[in-house]
């Protein structure tokens, strides 16, 4: 439905995380590298938002050319297990990719390697449960 | 019905064979084509209305009260149709006054979540593992000390895409993990649920 | 009598201040270190780098005059007015920012506790101990003083967190290498395993759009377990059931059926 029609997709594994107001050992998240997330909206965190950034997770160590996208940008992340959808904007630094090099998670034959994307827990919720941690999804912009 | 005896029909429907009266059979349909999955738009920065976050502050029969962290008071009915985790998949009773909760469902017009699932407790942790004791995990998550309990018969570890397993003993100090557990609320420690490890 | 011990000070809060003020001075993590740490509500955002590199230039200068010839009295007495200023600024830290780093000797995050107060009072006492050399540490060295250089620095890297990974992990893995104390040999099926292989399944993946809920109920009948779900199929509530092989992985046997329990009707059946 209009998700899945960019032309260089980047297929990777999606998490959560929770920033802004929120509670238990997330309390101390803040509002995230853009200062602007929360948990209730439906945003991400992109390893690649910035140099200071890009310098912490490293995706290119493995092997993943991410594009530079910049606070505010809006993704459409498709889930590999549901085929659900979600449009999510970047608010935030992160997952750690380069600590989890070449990890893989599959739904049926559908797989995806590394840790690209993290959102937060309302985007999160609505492709896939939280109870998951990881799950493989197709990332459009 | 009894909860037995429903049991004994929800297993029967599924593991009974295809030749049930009345009932469409799915098997020759592709997968991809038998139902249009949805697409989910929001305003960036906008709060999703049929989410809710917070501390559960009452409990009044099925009705939730929810303090949300950015101070919004949220409503969340739960229904014999909604899935309760909290730590597994478990019951309404399960949840009590001072957890905390992430909630989907639809917004009903009196400004309430009608929820489809709600997640007590739930806490998501990318941590490293400093030390590894007699049940439990001692984990560094971002400067902070957080101790994980292992529940036997519940905690699973998964190591990169293997099957999950009951044995923690691939778990290594020094490495990161990633810990699906369920909080204990006001302190630092969790019961873990999964635990997802790099080999 | 305090000679001998004293002489070598220099040296070991020398070498100490090197790799401290390196770290800040040269480190490639430096702006991380010092936005972590308790300096941007000290001096604010914008002169925490500054002051960070400031505090380590410092560092180095003083370094620099402890470990060359020749040896001044007032040298370790900078070293101890260092000392003191740092434990101060741990107290600072503790109270007014106690969320952050300390910006210590290391990349990594490290908070304030106990161990750095501890590190920084050994820092300080070893100062205090040099006011008392009166010649320069080369002419000190021998056996007693090397046995003494060998325990402080012991000391210092047993209280710092940032060589934790040179001593203290190897050691703990090694212990739990001997008894590992979450081996688990039960035969019984994780949840996790049996929900991996419904994600997996092709059922699931037919009906998955039409869930609405997370996993709702589970029970075990015989070599299959049984997964409920909330599900909505042509405008009516209805219960997905899942039939999952409990101890073998074959996702393609998964079977699936809808439910209208308020009927006792089956809807929708699937394999």
């Amino acid at each position: 439905m209009g998700c899945s029609n960019s032309g260089a997709p980047a297929y990777g594994e999606m998490s959560w995380f929770c920033c802004g107001a929120a509670w238990g050992p997330c309390g101390s998240a803040g509002g995230g590298a853009c200062g602007t997330c929360n948990s209730s909206s439906h945003q991400c965190a992109w390893p690649n938002a910035s140099d200071a950034c890009f310098n912490i997770t490293r995706p290119d160590q493995c092997g993943e050319g991410l594009a530079r996208r910049t606070c505010g940008h809006v993704f459409y992340v498709t889930s590999q297990c549901s085929g659900s959808c979600v449009s999510v904007s970047i608010a935030d630094c992160g997952p750690d990719t380069n600590s989890f090099c070449g990890e893989r998670t599959c739904c049926g034959s559908a797989c995806a390697s590394n840790r690209l994307i993290d959102l937060t827990p309302s985007a999160y919720s609505a492709i896939a449960s939280l109870s998951t941690g990881l799950s493989p999804v197709r990332i459009d912009s | 019905m009894p909860s037995t005896d429903r049991r004994r029909f929800l297993s029967s429907a599924v593991l009974g064979g295809t030749a049930v009266a009345g009932a469409t059979a799915l098997g020759s349909l592709a997968p991809e084509t038998a139902f249009a999955a949805p697409r989910i738009d929001l305003d960036p920065g906008a709060r999703d209305p049929n989410f809710a976050e917070g501390r559960i502050t009452a409990i009044s029969g099925s009705l939730l009260k929810v303090s949300g962290s950015d101070k919004a008071l949220h409503r969340v009915y739960v229904t014999h149709g909604t899935s309760v985790w909290k730590l597994r998949p478990t019951t309404f009773d399960e949840i009590k006054v001072g957890d905390g909760l992430y909630a989907r469902g639809v917004k009903m017009p009196d400004g309430a979540l009608a929820a489809d699932a709600v997640w007590v407790n739930i806490v998501n942790l990318d941590a490293a593992i400093t030390a590894i004791d007699s049940g439990r995990l001692h984990l560094d998550h971002h400067g902070n000390k957080v101790v994980g309990h292992v529940v036997t018969g519940t905690t699973a570890a998964v190591y990169n895409h293997t099957p999950a397993i009951s044995d923690l003993s691939g778990l290594q100090v020094g490495k990161h993990v990633k810990v699906i557990g369920a909080w204990r609320p006001d302190t630092n420690e969790v019961d873990i649920a999964t635990v997802y490890a790099g080999i | 009598m305090l000679e001998w011990p004293a002489s070598v000070q220099p040296l070991f809060i020398g070498g100490t201040l090197l790799w401290s003020g390196g770290l800040k001075c040269l480190g490639r993590s430096a702006r991380r270190s010092a936005e972590r740490s308790a300096l941007p509500s000290l001096v604010g955002e914008g002169r925490a780098l500054f002051a960070y590199r400031l505090t380590g230039a410092l560092e180095l200068a003083l370094a620099a005059v402890l470990l060359l010839p020749p040896a001044y009295a007032a040298e370790a007495v900078a070293a101890v007015v260092l000392g003191v200023g740092f434990l101060g600024y741990l107290t600072y830290a503790k109270v007014a920012a106690p969320d952050s780093s300390c910006g210590c000797l290391s990349k990594r995050r490290t908070p304030v506790t106990w161990r750095s107060f501890a590190r920084a009072g050994l820092v300080t006492a070893a100062a205090l101990l040099g006011t008392q050399a009166d010649a320069w540490w080369a002419g000190g060295l021998g056996a007693g003083t090397a046995v003494l250089l060998v325990a402080e620095v012991a000391a210092l890297l047993a209280l710092s967190p940032e060589a934790d990974g040179l001593w203290l992990l190897p050691l703990r893995r090694l212990r739990i290498r001997m008894r590992h104390p979450l081996a688990d040999r039960s035969f019984e099926m994780p949840l996790e395993s049996s929900l991996q292989q419904l994600l997996a399944s092709p059922a699931y993946r037919q009906v998955s759009p039409l869930l609405r809920s997370g996993l709702r109920e589970t029970w075990d009948e015989e070599d299959t377990r049984i997964l409920c779900y909330t599900a909505e199929y042509e405008g009516t509530a209805a219960t997905a059931v899942f039939a999952v092989p409990l101890r073998h992985y074959l996702p393609e046997e998964v079977r699936v059926a809808l439910v209208d329990e308020s009927s006792e009707s089956t809807l929708l059946v699937g394999v």
